[in-house]
């Protein structure tokens, strides 16, 4: 059987696997030009209350890290306080409506650790084309992509189902709770649609290679390109688009809970 | 042709501020609890939520990507007018930075937005533009003469000219709540307590300025604290008494800020000072107040600093109180209306927050509504006013801990 690389991308199509790393490599180019305008844009801001704008790209860390180490008055609790309870488990959230929180949880559960394993897996993929290269057989029998691929598969089916839990909640309150609906702007949806692109893609391009039910019975050829829009997808959506869109919140916050201790 | 400027500036935001921005999720956790977007009849655009919207779609309009490569997008100025007058229209109570999931320090981010709006010429609101002309000429907002802070006290009252504890008793208590002045000055004297006070030297704390973003102006927010320090330290005092919430947050933590230094001396509440004293069993009660009390939490002086036990240890330790608590409270406490200008420059706004938060007291059947405020009292005893609640006292902790001490305030002189 022919090595797969990028999910059922094959050795066929070598070129669509330089297409994969030429977009990677733009995603993370944008990301990176996007972040850089973002802190320049924050670093027009004064490293201190009441001081003149500094206008500097430093402004931005040097604020940070002043309101990290300030006292505060009423929460002056740890970073690693902060890092464990307010930004991985979000008991802000957690604090005002428990459904809002089990729906934003399991998206970010689930998100996180695909994405963690999506990055594991192209690693071990890496690592075995470029032994292959370089003649070099001697990596442990799980660093095989296909054995690896193995592995990742139930806990894969596992936070997929669980990030889908999450995004059907969000969609439901989007579409159905009336105050929810009212207050949605393009922002809002856009970041919905797109996770929710991505999850749908993901499931299809597995399904397809795998011919389980998200296949839908589409010809099993039908997977490499599946697989591809689903990498593109998530490679635009979930780096490229985060410094421009409502996807910034998943940096931005963290950092507001780190300057502000937690909050009030 | 010349490149077109940006319609807004950050003068006056941190980056951290202007970071926050981005950091919104657009939950609504604070339109929900937002105590001015409700008593407006849900204005959209006193929502916190849409506030940070806006300015962040101001800020990307000007500094964004597409501002980067096709220059500044023009923000009309009726936009931007209109934007003020939503932005003035905050209590500044902290009630959205309580809530807020992303854990924006809102109230901070509202004062910035109005002081950078207050330097582009746009703010303040209506008579919130005499404070600074009124403090910078009276050293008080109330046009009243400087001497008449603390000259007009029964000669009963024993004021030290030196003394570690300083009163400083603010302008609202000094120069138009009197009797509150006079119950902490008595409370002192009769618990032995030696204490000073600034007299004619006390100026402004500044906190209207800060709040309704003027501080900055002439500096006069920074010198007037300063003189404020120099003079307390004068006076020899280590720990300095406030019976006024919005004085308290204005000293612990905007002087510190104005100045860059840490206080010399210790910033104390007097419901702190005195929970010390009942739990050392030092107070001897002498009448017992047989109603039914509920307190009110200032928002400078709970949210802001998170003094939310003292007060109520005071109130409990007062013979005959049957102490009640409302359903909002502490954390989440309905704001009274009257900060953040609010009082000053819309009126009618204060007034119907004060109107909700009584009808909160009403809720419980309480005979007195307390707190520890003299500018919550002044709008609680208006909202109560408005609503026709006559029963309904409505009264500052100190004045009940003097009447539960004996102390007789009836001297106390009109304003």
């Amino acid at each position: 059987m022919a090595m797969e690389y990028f999910a059922g991308v094959t050795d066929a199509l070598r070129l669509t696997f330089v297409q994969v790393m030429i977009m990677a490599n733009l995603s993370i180019g944008i990301f990176i030009i996007g972040m850089y305008i973002n802190i320049k844009k924050w670093g027009m801001g004064s490293t201190g209350y009441g001081q003149a704008p500094s206008k500097s790209i430093l402004a931005f860390p040097k604020m940070l890290m002043y309101q990290m180490s300030e006292h505060a008055h009423v929460h002056n609790q740890s970073v690693l306080e902060t890092f464990i309870l307010d930004i991985l488990f979000q008991r802000r959230i957690l604090r005002r409506s428990p459904l809002r929180w089990f729906m934003h949880f399991t998206i970010f559960v689930g998100w996180m650790v695909l994405f963690v394993m999506s990055l594991m897996m192209f690693l071990v993929e890496m690592i075995h084309m470029v032994g292959e290269k370089a003649g070099i057989h001697s990596f442990p029998e799980f660093m095989n992509p296909e054995i690896f691929r193995e592995i990742l598969s139930v806990p894969n089916d596992i936070f997929s189902y669980i990030l889908l839990v999450g995004i059907i909640i969000a969609i439901y309150r989007r579409l159905f709770v009336a105050k929810t609906r009212e207050a949605t702007i393009a922002y809002d949806s856009v970041l919905l649609i797109g996770l929710t692109v991505i999850t749908i893609s993901g499931f299809v391009a597995d399904g397809i290679r795998t011919g389980r039910f998200w296949g839908f019975e589409m010809p099993i050829e039908w997977a490499p390109p599946m697989a591809l829009f689903h990498v593109i997808i998530s490679l635009l959506f979930c780096i490229a688009y985060i410094p421009f869109s409502k996807y910034i919140h998943m940096i931005a916050i963290p950092l507001a809970l780190l300057a502000n201790k937690g909050g009030e | 042709m010349a490149k077109r400027e940006p319609s807004i500036n950050t003068e006056n935001f941190t980056a951290v501020q202007l970071m926050e921005l981005d950091s919104c999720s657009r939950c609504g956790e604070c339109v929900d609890w937002c105590p001015t977007y409700d008593a407006s009849g849900k204005n959209p655009g006193l929502a916190p939520r849409d506030k940070i919207l806006r300015w962040r779609e101001y800020m990307n309009k000007s500094y964004g990507l597409r501002a980067k490569l096709f220059g500044p997008k023009e923000i009309p100025e009726e936009e931007i007018e209109q934007f003020k007058n939503d932005v003035y229209g905050c209590t500044t109570c902290g009630m959205c930075a309580t809530v807020c999931e992303s854990a924006i320090n809102t109230v901070e981010l509202w004062e910035s937005m109005r002081a950078n709006l207050v330097k582009r010429g746009n703010g303040p609101y209506g008579k919130q533009g005499a404070f600074l002309k009124l403090i910078g000429e009276y050293k008080n907002p109330y046009m009243a003469d400087n001497k008449d802070r603390t000259n007009w006290f029964p000669s009963d009252i024993k004021i030290e000219d030196k003394a570690e504890v300083l009163y400083f008793g603010g302008c609202t208590a000094e120069l138009r709540q009197r009797k509150l002045a006079l119950a902490t000055a008595r409370v002192l004297n009769k618990l032995g307590i030696k204490f000073t006070m600034l007299g004619e030297d006390e100026i402004c704390c500044g906190s209207a300025l800060i709040r309704t973003g003027q501080y900055y102006i002439n500096d006069i927010a920074k010198i007037n604290a300063q003189k404020n320090i120099d003079n307390i330290k004068a006076k020899g005092a280590k720990i300095v008494l406030y019976a006024c919430a919005g004085c308290y947050r204005a000293s612990k933590i905007d002087w510190p800020r104005l100045t860059g230094k840490e206080l010399p001396f210790k910033v104390v509440h007097i419901t702190e000072f005195l929970q010390d004293l009942i739990e050392q069993d030092k107070i001897k009660w002498e009448k017992s107040i047989n109603k039914k009390v509920t307190y009110h939490d200032p928002c400078h002086l709970g949210r802001h600093v998170g003094v939310f036990e003292p007060p109520r240890a005071v109130l409990e330790a007062i013979p005959g109180i049957e102490f009640i608590e409302m359903e909002r409270i502490e954390e989440n406490q309905r704001c009274c209306g009257a900060g953040g200008g609010v009082k000053a420059g819309i009126p009618d706004l204060a007034l119907g927050v004060a109107s909700t938060r009584v009808e909160d007291a009403l809720a419980t059947s309480a005979d007195i509504l307390s707190s520890a405020c003299p500018f919550c009292k002044r709008n609680l005893s208006d909202g109560r006013d408005a609503i026709g609640a006559k029963e309904l006292e409505v009264e500052d902790v100190i004045v009940l801990t003097a009447e539960a001490m004996g102390i007789d305030l009836s001297d106390t002189p009109a304003e």
